[in-house]
């Protein structure tokens, strides 16, 4: 069927054709079961689409209405995510190694401090001292943290453990 | 992006503990030592234009002994760096020198050795600021002073 017959044919059951044209139309259907059946089906459509034609009304702005189904979409996923999370044991691995790590960082940054840091009580200092000659002194200043051994040999002699000529 | 974050954070970790326990490593039981001879005298003004005022913290720790002389010049210096249970030696003048055995938990064994003789033995910890010192006489009522300690 021709696009300009199917469009009389819309035309006629609107009823926006003139009685010359109208006739011919009406002529048409009496013979033609194609078109009859062309105009039921166009019937049917408008019968079925006036149901929708109620001027529907929303109880709210249409910005303030979307924004509402906006919201409840992602009140859902919302409550959807942590589901995913769980179920993934990957996931939940990670979650755990990030502290983890970071504690085992903390752990070994304070023993680094600590190497550097001596908690040592140095009044407890134990101090060992054997020298050839019995003559030498050690003494142990608690406050500079300083063990001294003096030699008090003679500049000049054997014993002594440098020369002035190293020296001066 | 915190998506992002999160995800890259694990791997950062990773990475610090990877660096730290390196670095810890690397550093582990070593001792790094300087040896120092000092000249003392009551002079301001040391002879020796190669002499150079002695550090301030070791200075001030030898002023502080009752000693006569005040004044201390550093007539070498001389860095070693000592791994756990080892030993290693260094001159400290023509005359001198030492032997440290690193004992580990900054315990040194140090033998001093005087014109090739070896002259005694000192066993002590020596924690970073301690010194170890070694002194005797010299000539024209100076003395000379052998500085143990740890180096910065």
């Amino acid at each position: 069927m021709k696009q300009e017959l199917q469009l009389k044919l819309q035309a006629y059951l609107d009823g926006e054709l003139p009685d010359g044209e109208a006739r011919p139309v009406a002529g048409l259907l009496a013979q033609d079961a194609e078109a009859r059946a062309l105009l039921a089906e166009l019937k049917n459509t408008r019968a079925a689409l006036a149901g929708f034609e109620a001027d529907i009304k929303l109880p709210e702005s249409r910005e303030f209405y979307w924004s509402k189904i906006e919201r409840e979409i992602e009140r859902q996923s919302a409550m959807i995510e942590p589901e995913r999370k769980f179920a993934s044991p990957f996931a939940s691995f990670r979650r755990i190694l990030a502290p983890v790590c970071a504690i085992a960082i903390l752990v070994i940054v304070g023993l680094v401090a600590i190497r550097q840091v001596d908690f040592s009580d140095r009044r407890g200092l134990e101090v060992k001292a054997e020298f050839v000659d019995g003559g030498a002194l050690t003494y142990r200043d608690h406050t500079q943290g300083l063990t001294l051994v003096w030699l008090p040999y003679p500049a000049e002699s054997e014993a002594a453990l440098t020369d002035t000529d190293d020296i001066l | 992006m915190s998506d992002n974050l999160s995800s890259r954070l694990p791997r950062v970790c990773v990475v610090l503990f990877l660096l730290c326990a390196t670095a810890m490593a690397a550093g582990a039981g070593e001792i790094k030592l300087e040896a120092q001879l000092i000249w003392g005298t009551t002079n301001s003004v040391s002879p020796n234009p190669n002499h150079k005022p002695a550090q301030k913290d070791v200075e001030r720790k030898l002023q502080e002994q009752p000693f006569k002389w005040k004044h201390y010049f550093e007539v070498n210096r001389v860095t070693l760096t000592v791994p756990d249970g080892e030993q290693k030696g260094a001159p400290v003048s023509k005359s001198c020198s030492i032997q440290v055995k690193n004992l580990g938990g900054q315990k040194v064994e140090v033998t001093l050795i005087g014109k090739g003789k070896e002259t005694g033995k000192i066993t002590q910890a020596l924690p970073k600021g301690e010194l170890l010192v070694v002194g005797g006489n010299a000539e024209n009522a100076t003395a000379w002073f052998v500085v143990l300690k740890q180096a910065e």
